[in-house]
């Protein structure tokens, strides 16, 4: 029974890999092609080193990932603590129904509203290029703020309400006494929804593809690629994200673990 | 303990929240250096007294006054009072160190004070050694004793004591009762504490303030409010009371019962009503036919130090403590010393307290009260 | 208390402002190209014209329910056996199962074609021990692996965290009033775990439903979702955002109306889906 269940797990975990195994092991080809492999090369790393589009698009996604995360975090986190301290009832809800609608709706809806608004707006202006890097941060901080917001609020309610008022009470402003006891209390969620935008924002095709005229991401890049015969090159700049990814996550559980540990 | 310097006092303080009134015209001065609790019913307005002495909540009506100056609207940072609260409040991101040091730091008062201040006091609370120990690593009682620690570091003229020991066992209870007192005396703070539990604020208070319905019912030493309870509502809340309906013949004579008894009360009006108060401790189980009153036992239970026996005199039941050993069916009397009864005016809360019929209901209510607020 | 509800305005004013603009307006603007035609006359002509891609609707609610079905009867065993490893090996599988997500989803879908292409990886091991190759790509049941596969941990991860948060006395109180293992799982552990199950639903199937991209590189162009059309119209230019607008429209509408169903399954109104 036991070894049955572990089977089924491998089996699993071999699904959701095969395909990255496929990937990384056709960016070592020597040939380009996606189908035989013919033999081992860093070619196409290399190639890509050079590749100047790509590295454009590299930079441009880091720089509304970091802009986007660190904006969403700070709007979303005061928004949180605004909503956690909302008497009244039906605001609260209102506003909780709202900040859902980017995670419950469909991207391709999203992206699209938010173009046509894009659009409407480059229009009044008379601009005759609407779309660019403020409205892909814009697209970007939108849907990742319900993340942070989500991410802080449970942190807050579990938080007791008098530890504010004990700093009060010894002295502190209310501003600091945010600073000081609020703040170190939440900064788990803090953290986790700006993990969460981070990595949401650098990921996003969809809402990007609708949102960013000629500032592509790299996302935008490797859909323009996977549009013609696709080359090597694709599979090893997606190695190189997995690789990173991977040892972002190592560390970051490493680090979990280790506070968990002192925390035991 | 007699200063008649005031420190805090509130002068027709009225609180309502969604238009109910938690806190009714309440006027109250409190004594420098003295050991005062609020007692009452949860939802009686205890705790919301405090925290408008602590500045977390704004009367809505009235005046309130630190050392004779007016501090209405003064944020809570700004007051020299500090608060223990219910639960502690314990920063829980910071070691015992510096969770005492933090009103300290906030003062920004150089590090080499800050050490001093925080050895002294964790000295004081009997937690040397714990500095670096993290919060949830502390047993209740340990957090208590750095919730101590850190209100007083500050050197607070009041310090506020929002129901600290509800959360402890009984044994510990007891301990911290003794402790707080110990504190309270070797530093000449004021104490404004509050609690449900009356034996709680008979042990530890120099003035007990007996509150309901957001109205002070009673303000005295410990001894006063026991034995010269204001109304039904004090005499029910503070220990076990017979209260019965009278009427006062004349000075020093009361019938009730259908007898005539002499006490030690007098100035009432001829033939006022009045209610009659007899603490079940104070009642003599005799024969028979040597009762003052008589009865039929219809429930005994067996507490230990004593007996309490439920007694039928003329279809209301009285509480008895006894050491003597009585069954139920008995025939029994009852005797009472004039300096056993005790009279009071009428008030709101005749006739709601004081008789024992419904005594497990009573029981239910109790425990009631005891529910955190 | 004034004071502190102006505090409170303060830090929330700036995300309501926010989240007018950039959720509600968006929105709103939509429904209104939805519903006038090029020239911003109104009309319900773009409505009426929905017809024309019924085909397209159908396909995209079958394919996406055959996919979340799919996916719920791969992940909750998977969610279910990890619940019963060591707690180290779970938070390891945890993070396995989170990994690929955090790679490109294009890449993730592009990588099939290398394995199902008539001559990918199979259809070369296929030929390489004498069998006839398969007609893998370009097939529905190739697009509905690409959306199993790129969302299965979608689902994996609500319902794993929702079961492994259930109480163990729980279990132990079903197993000494006599329950065998299967029915601790039919009694105790699968209505406990239903709200994972749910929000694992809704996270699968909006995005399966409004996909453009796994239709059109798996599907090849025969299989037209209405994710794609919607993309289509778009890309086409200005003349076509009425039409796709009222698309859109319509897909926001099933997927609320798919979301509310699912919300009759689960009495928990705050919080929403969370990762």
């Amino acid at each position: 029974m036991k070894a049955l269940q572990r089977l089924y797990v491998a089996l699993i975990l071999i699904f959701l890999y095969a395909p990255v195994a496929v990937m990384v092991m056709f960016s070592f080809n020597s040939a380009e092609s996606v189908w035989i492999f013919e033999g081992f090369s860093l070619d196409w790393y290399k190639s890509l080193i050079f590749d100047e589009a790509m590295l454009t698009a590299l930079e441009h996604t880091l720089i509304i990932a970091v802009l986007s995360a660190l904006i969403s975090t700070v709007l979303g986190t005061a928004a949180a603590v605004g909503i956690n301290a909302l008497q009244n009832k039906l605001a609260k809800k209102a506003i909780m129904t709202v900040t859902n609608i980017p995670m419950m709706n469909a991207d391709i809806v999203t992206g699209i509203s938010l173009m046509l608004l894009f659009v409407f707006i480059g229009k009044f202006l008379g601009l005759n290029e609407s779309l660019g890097f403020i409205t892909v941060l814009i697209a970007h901080i939108t849907f990742n703020l319900p993340y942070v917001i989500l991410s802080v609020l449970p942190k807050l309610k579990q938080t007791d309400s008098h530890l504010p008022e004990a700093a009060l009470d010894l002295g502190c402003t209310p501003f600091k006494a945010f600073f000081k006891v609020v703040l170190p209390s939440i900064s788990t969620g803090i953290a986790t929804g700006m993990i969460m935008a981070f990595t949401l924002s650098l990921d996003d095709f969809v809402i990007s593809y609708f949102t960013c005229g000629h500032y592509q991401t790299l996302p935008i890049v490797i859909y323009n690629m996977t549009k013609k015969t696709v080359t090597p090159d694709t599979y090893a700049l997606s190695t190189i994200i997995f690789v990173s990814v991977f040892v972002l996550l190592v560390l970051y559980n490493a680090l979990q673990s280790k506070t968990d540990k002192r925390r035991a | 303990m007699e200063t008649t310097k005031n420190i805090v006092e509130l002068e027709n303080i009225s609180v309502s929240f969604d238009g109910e009134k938690i806190l009714d015209a309440l006027n109250l001065e409190i004594k420098d250096k003295e050991f005062i609790t609020l007692l009452g019913p949860s939802g009686c307005g205890k705790t919301t007294t405090l925290r408008i002495i602590a500045g977390f909540l704004e009367q809505d009506e009235g005046d309130i006054l630190f050392e004779g100056e007016k501090i209405n609207g003064v944020p809570a940072y700004k007051r020299q009072v500090n608060t223990i609260f219910q639960r502690y409040a314990l920063f829980p991101h910071l070691n015992v160190y510096e969770n005492v040091a933090f009103g300290l730091r906030v003062k920004k008062l150089p590090e080499k004070e800050v050490r001093a201040k925080v050895e002294e006091m964790l000295a004081l609370v009997n937690l040397t050694g714990f500095e670096k120990r993290k919060i949830d690593t502390l047993s209740g009682g340990q957090q208590q004793r750095v919730a101590i620690a850190r209100a007083i570091a500050n050197h607070p003229k009041v310090l506020l004591l929002d129901e600290p020991l509800a959360a402890l066992d009984l044994k510990l209870r007891k301990d911290m009762q003794k402790e707080l007192k110990r504190i309270q005396t070797q530093l000449g703070i004021t104490f404004i504490f509050v609690t449900h539990d009356q034996e709680e604020a008979l042990t530890m208070s120099d003035r007990v303030v007996v509150m309901d319905s957001g109205k002070i019912q009673q303000i005295g030493t410990p001894q006063d409010i026991y034995n010269e309870p204001k109304n039904a509502f004090v005499a029910d809340f503070i220990g076990e009371s017979n209260i019965v309906d009278g009427i006062m013949k004349k000075d020093f004579l009361v019938e009730f019962s259908g007898q005539s008894f002499q006490c030690l009360d007098k100035g009432f009006n001829q033939n006022e009503a009045v209610d009659v108060v007899v603490r079940p401790e104070d009642v003599d189980i005799v024969p028979f036919d040597k009762g003052m009153l008589t009865g039929v036992v219809t429930s005994v239970s067996f507490l230990g130090v004593h007996y309490e026996i439920i007694v039928d005199i003329g279809g209301f039941k009285w509480m008895i403590q006894t050491t003597d050993e009585n069954f139920v069916g008995d025939k029994v009397g009852l005797y009472i010393e004039p300096d056993a009864i005790h009279i009071m005016k009428k008030s709101e809360y005749s006739g709601l307290y004081g008789d024992y019929s419904s005594y497990s209901e009573e029981m239910d209510h109790l425990s009631d009260i005891v529910e955190e607020e | 208390m004034n004071k502190k509800s102006f505090g409170n305005r303060i830090l929330t004013s700036p995300y309501i402002v926010w989240s007018a603009i950039f959720i509600i307006v968006p929105l709103i603007i939509m429904v209104y190209y939805a519903l006038t035609d090029a020239n911003g006359v109104f009309t319900l002509s773009n409505i009426a014209g929905i017809g024309k891609y019924k085909k397209a609707f159908g396909l995209s609610i079958l394919y996406a329910v055959i996919a979340t079905i799919i996916t719920l009867l791969l992940a909750y065993p998977m969610a279910y056996f990890m619940t019963k490893m060591k707690i180290s090996s779970q938070r390891m599988i945890m993070m396995i199962v989170m990994l690929p997500m955090w790679m490109n989803f294009l890449i993730r879908t592009y990588s099939w074609i290398t394995i199902l292409a008539n001559t990918g990886i199979i259809n070369t091991f296929l030929k390489s021990i004498g069998l006839a190759p398969l007609k893998l790509i370009n097939t529905p049941g190739a697009v509905i692996l690409g959306m199993v596969y790129d969302f299965i941990p979608y689902m994996i991860l609500p319902i794993y965290s929702v079961m492994s948060k259930i109480d163990n006395s729980l279990l132990e109180a079903s197993s000494d009033l006599g329950s065998n293992s299967f029915s601790k799982l039919r009694r105790v552990i699968l209505p406990l775990s239903m709200p994972g199950v749910i929000s694992g639903i809704t996270m699968v199937f909006v995005p399966c439903v409004s996909t453009f991209y796994i239709s059109q590189k798996l599907g090849g162009n025969k299989t037209l979702l209405i994710g794609d059309a919607i993309e289509y119209l778009f890309n086409i230019g200005p003349d076509f955002y009425n039409v796709a607008s009222a698309l859109s429209l319509v897909l926001m509408l099933l997927i609320l109306l798919s979301l509310a169903i699912m919300n009759r399954f689960s009495d928990d109104d705050e919080g929403g889906v969370i990762i």
